[in-house]
């Protein structure tokens, strides 16, 4: 499942992304001429007060929600130009995602949670890849349980296995530790940057918390529904520091 | 509160909506019962009011019993002399009636198929005619004139001034059309074919030279039609009755009504099940509400409301729906009403149409039900909805809300036990006498609690049920498949009671399928002992008969053997309409098989009666005895029984006599024409010549058909195939608001999955197999019901047939290619059913989806 080797450096890329909701007086702008790159390889962070847009941005970047105006493209294609079969299609092979909560389909084992994707396209896993992501993952003993005997920590590990085990060009996670006590959280974040250093995966995960924001590589900012800065190898302190900023 | 309950209604509008069709299609059907049996009866009441109008008195042979369509015996022409020197009668004349088949210029019989073809007499005072209208022409005048009505003339192209056969009792004749006549608005009396002839010539040629069959009085001004009555009473001879018009058209229409009585009834039972069937829909549908609301009504018993308020939101929220499904129900009731009459005109009788009548019986009628049922069915879940604890407000409690498995077995087991015990004591009652009404009535409750219980063991058993069915589809489509299968097992109840609801509706077809077929088998093989004669000759639709004089000149012919007659007459037994069977005693054990057991048939053609081995052993008669019997024309007679038959099939009766004695005790409309001639064939004559026999003679009588063995069998099996089809028809509401219910319970459930659903379409499941995985969900649920309905129809079938074997049904039968048909129309059933739920599921807005609370 190796890709040949792609032409540009960017996994994802944003243009002039404008989401308009409602008309007219009530017109909210989610986004405004937003345009940024996520590099491949690399674990970038979205960050912002409440309203800036940033949950807005990661799902249209993922294909989950459309632009008003603008273009987004995964590698090299425009997600505009695909109609839903296509798009769905493209998530399920070049994309993985990681929500905040319920991220598996409580009526299959773990297993099947992990192998989801390759279920739905009646693929075949690799299984030298999928024991690898496992035994990382540290849920050799769980695979037969459903969710529901799990804990959260467990499940969001199931859902990032997942999203790991079709070797996507790209994982979106909407703040996957929010649900989670410090120690899983840390966990979970941990081997997230481990998929990126370790598999050179490419990951975008939004998020309020600023620990977990300091596992990124870098930090983009949003404000208003437009970029307001970014940051490099941030530590907790310099986010919370920029973080006062918000609002003001 | 009241505020409250109406917000959540208009919240979750499609899903009250569907739920509220159940109980419409139920209360339509009841309502459309009722509203089409008052429209006929209004429709007769009507039509008797006009046929009596403008006279006052029929003076008639007085009937001491009134059974069947045999009327009084005619009167002495003398009596109308009496009458006539009454104080207040203005006028008066005799009239004569009876059987008259018109042809139309093809030569072809005119058979309206239901009401009968009347021939009657003309009065040339034109104070007697009632409401009987010449439209073109004159009254017929001489043995060569006729007129008919104004519909047959119209349907027909019979015009004023050609030339028209029909057949009378003495045979079949020209006559020269002089004049067409109506009644009243109407051109011809609910149906019925009407050739007019003058008195005389109508005594002639329908046996009743000296004779009347009534006489009609108009009184002089001032004179009421009671004072009149009286008058004449007093001075007419024994036997004679005279009897007030109006009082006449009220007897008749209350006949009638005793008779759609029964009709009724019969609907009524079909209308049940449907009501039935919704009343398991709209539980279930409640309970899913119940179910997700729950954190919404935990968070209003934390904050205060106590658990009966909480009853009463969920009670308030069925009543509504109830009101509102019954307020449609009603006016649907019109359109099912309609169904109804194109059901009837299509196996044979053509009703009269006129506006429906809504009475307000019907109004509270249908309220009271569906109202009814919706609460009814809303109880258990409302009353659960009330134990939901307040700490569920905060957390997804899985509130153990139902009977645990082990308490369902076992509750579900004593109701199974109970219910088919129900059904074995009413259908072989030998141990308790209940009586026939009541035997019905446990035998119908037993049955329903059949259906109940199944619905509760099924629950263990969908799992397994599912797993077997849905085996295929993860080799199609391996997740879509193993979700599809997993969504189905996943709340068993759930699954159980919808697939229930298509149970009920299928296990009845599944048991007519299989006594329909028993009944054919048995019949066929039984008329195939039974019948020695090698044609049948009989009359198409239910009533009337043919001129004897078929069979006599078939009696001439050297082709044929013999010949017998059958007339068919009702007599009563202690207070009850029976059936008996005029047979021609010298010929037929030339042609039937009557199987005697005692007794001779010799001996039937001096006279007495003969009764068939069951009726007999019930009742512990022999040869010898002397049995009442009351007839119409004779009044009660001692009849000697004669003998004692086994042959069913074939007679198709429990009582016979012979002809002679039927045409002594019997008189009037149907009495004098035969209703079968069985013919059999010369020794010498070559089949094909005795048939070119038979149908030559028979063509001229133009209403009867002829039939050898094998198709007079597969006649009979068509009709046991009509009711067949009409009970079928009958029951596909029922399976239509079971269908709504996999809907209903489809879509609450897919509601309830929003969020899977949409990480499945994050993930990567396209719109085609989201559908896929819907339908197959959909399929299984329906077969399971299909599976579910065959076991429960099997057992129904087997038990009602072996019950059935004292009657004649000795055969068991099972149609195994339409048994199976029903496992298809289960995935058909499947399809139809998800294709709105599917596509919903689809076309769910992902984001939306997965950020749902």
């Amino acid at each position: 499942m190796l890709e040949t080797r792609p032409t540009t450096d960017v996994a994802a890329r944003i243009s002039d992304g404008t989401k308009i909701y409602g008309e007219g007086d009530t017109e909210v702008r989610a986004l405004d001429g937003v345009s940024e790159s996520f590099e491949k390889g690399r674990y970038t962070a979205i960050m912002g007060p409440s309203g800036s847009g940033k949950s807005t941005l990661l799902h249209c970047i993922a294909g989950l929600d459309e632009l008003t105006s603008g273009q987004v493209y995964i590698g090299d294609t425009d997600l505009g130009s695909l109609n839903d079969k296509n798009l769905t299609l493209l998530r399920r092979q070049k994309v993985g995602f990681v929500f905040q909560s319920f991220n598996l389909v409580p009526t299959l084992s773990a297993k099947e949670n992990i192998l989801l994707p390759l279920l739905i396209a009646g693929e075949k896993e690799d299984d030298a890849w999928f024991e690898q992501v496992v035994g990382i993952l540290g849920l050799g003993d769980r695979l037969k349980h459903r969710p529901s005997e799990l804990s959260g920590g467990q499940q969001q590990r199931v859902a990032a296995a997942r999203a790991l085990v079709s070797r996507p060009d790209i994982i979106f996670a909407d703040e996957p530790s929010g649900n989670l006590d410090s120690k899983s959280a840390a966990e979970l974040l941990d081997f997230m940057r481990r998929a990126v250093r370790e598999f050179g995966q490419t990951i975008v995960m939004v998020t309020h918390d600023p620990v977990a924001a300091s596992y990124a590589d870098r930090i983009v900012y949003l404000e208003d529904g437009r970029i307001a800065g970014e940051m490099h190898d941030p530590t907790p302190e310099m986010v919370i520091d920029r973080m006062k900023q918000f609002g003001g | 509160m009241i505020r409250t309950a109406l917000k959540t209604i208009f919240a979750h509008k499609l899903r009250l909506m569907l739920t509220a069709m159940s109980v419409m299609i139920g209360v339509a059907f009841i309502a459309g019962t009722f509203i089409f049996t008052d429209t006929i009866n209004q429709t007769f009441s009507d039509l008797f009011d006009d046929q009596f109008a403008g006279q006052d008195v029929i003076v008639q042979a007085e009937a001491e019993f009134d059974v069947g369509f045999g009327g009084p015996p005619p009167i002495e022409e003398s009596v109308l002399d009496t009458v006539l020197g009454v104080q207040g009668v203005a006028a008066a004349a005799g009239s004569a009636g009876g059987f008259a088949l018109i042809y139309d210029s093809n030569g072809e019989a005119i058979v309206p198929m239901g009401p009968p073809t009347i021939g009657a007499s003309s009065t040339e005072d034109e104070r007697l005619r009632g409401n009987i209208v010449i439209r073109e022409g004159r009254t017929p005048a001489g043995p060569t004139e006729v007129v008919i009505d104004a519909k047959t003339a119209g349907d027909n192209g019979l015009s004023v001034g050609t030339v028209v056969e029909v057949q009378t009792v003495g045979g079949v004749a020209e006559y020269d059309l002089v004049g067409i006549v109506g009644f009243g608005d109407a051109d011809n009396i609910a149906g019925a074919t009407v050739a007019v002839f003058d008195l005389e010539t109508a005594q002639t040629l329908f046996g009743l030279e000296g004779m009347y069959s009534g006489i009609t009085v108009i009184g002089e001004e001032g004179v009421s039609p009671e004072l009149l009555r009286n008058n004449i009473a007093l001075a007419l001879p024994e036997g004679v009755e005279a009897v007030v018009s109006a009082d006449e058209a009220e007897a008749q229409a209350e006949a009638l009504q005793e008779s759609l009585g029964f009709l009724n009834t019969a609907l009524l039972v079909f209308a049940a099940v449907a009501v039935f069937v919704a009343a398991f829909i709209i539980q279930n549908t409640f309970r899913i509400i119940v179910r997700q609301r729950q954190r919404e009504l935990a968070l209003m018993r934390a904050v205060g409301a106590t658990g009966g308020q909480v009853v009463w939101m969920v009670a308030i929220e069925a009543l509504i729906v109830g009101i509102f499904a019954s307020v449609l129900g009603i006016a649907l009731g019109f359109v099912i009403s309609a169904l109804l009459t194109a059901g009837m005109a299509a196996i044979g009788f053509d009703l009269p149409s006129t506006s429906a009548s809504l009475a307000p019986r019907t109004i509270i009628i249908g309220f009271i039900v569906g109202v009814g049922v919706t609460l009814i069915a809303a109880i258990l879940p409302a009353i659960r909805a009330a134990r939901i604890p307040p700490v569920a407000a905060l957390q997804d409690v899985d509130v153990r809300l139902r009977m645990s498995d082990r308490r369902r077995t076992i509750f579900g087991s004593i109701l199974l036990t109970i219910g088919v015990g129900l059904i074995v004591a009413g259908l072989f009652g030998d141990v308790i006498d209940l009586g026939p009404l009541n035997e019905l009535t446990a035998v119908g409750i037993g049955a329903l609690v059949v259906f109940l219980a199944v619905s509760m063991l099924s629950s263990l058993v969908v799992p397994s049920l599912a797993r077997f069915i849905g085996w295929p589809l993860p080799k199609i489509d391996n997740l879509t498949g193993t979700l599809a299968i997993a969504n189905a097992v996943r709340k068993p109840r759930r699954t159980a009671t919808t697939a229930s609801a298509l149970m009920i509706g299928l296990a009845l077809v599944a048991f007519f399928f299989i006594l329909g077929d028993s009944i054919k088998a048995s019949v066929s093989g039984s008329i195939e002992e039974g019948l020695r004669a090698d044609y049948v000759i009989s009359v198409e639709g239910f009533a009337g008969g043919f001129s004897p004089s078929l069979a006599e000149d078939l009696k001439g012919q050297e082709e044929v053997e013999a010949t017998t007659s059958l007339r068919m007459g009702f007599w009563d037994r202690n207070g009850t309409e029976e059936f008996v069977m005029g047979i021609e005693a010298e010929t037929v054990d030339q042609t039937i098989f009557l199987d005697v057991q005692s007794g001779s048939v010799t001996a039937l053609v001096a006279g007495g009666v003969f009764v068939h081995e069951d009726v007999a052993s019930d009742e512990g008669w022999v040869v010898g005895d002397s049995i009442p019997m009351g007839f119409a024309a004779t009044g009660l007679q001692e009849v000697e029984i004669v003998g004692i038959y086994g042959e069913q099939n074939v007679v198709q009766s429990n009582f016979l006599v012979g002809l002679e004695f039927y045409e002594a005790n019997f008189s009037g409309f149907g009495t004098d024409t035969d209703f079968v001639v069985a013919v059999t064939g010369a020794e010498g004559a070559s089949p094909e010549a005795t048939r070119a026999v038979v149908e030559a003679a028979a063509a001229e009588y133009g209403n009867v058909t002829v039939r050898d063995q094998a198709e007079y069998r597969e006649s009979q099996e068509a009709q046991i195939d009509t009711l067949l089809v009409l009970f079928n028809a009958l029951l596909i509401l029922a399976v239509i608001i079971a269908l709504f219910g996999i809907m209903n319970t489809l879509s609450l459930s897919i509601y309830e999955r929003t969020r899977e659903i949409g990480l499945l379409r994050a993930v990567g499941m396209t719109r085609p197999q989201t559908r896929r995985m819907i339908r197959w969900e959909s399929i299984m649920v329906a077969v399971i019901g299909a599976i579910l309905g065959i076991v429960v129809g099997l057992f129904f079938g087997i038990v009602v047939t072996a019950a059935l074997k004292s009657q004649g049904i000795n055969q068991l039968s099972i149609p195994a290619l339409q048994i199976f048909g029903l496992v298809i129309f289960g995935v058909i059933a499947g399809l139809l059913a998800a294709i709105i739920p599917a596509r919903r599921a689809a076309n769910l807005n992902i984001l939306e989806a997965i950020s749902y609370e």
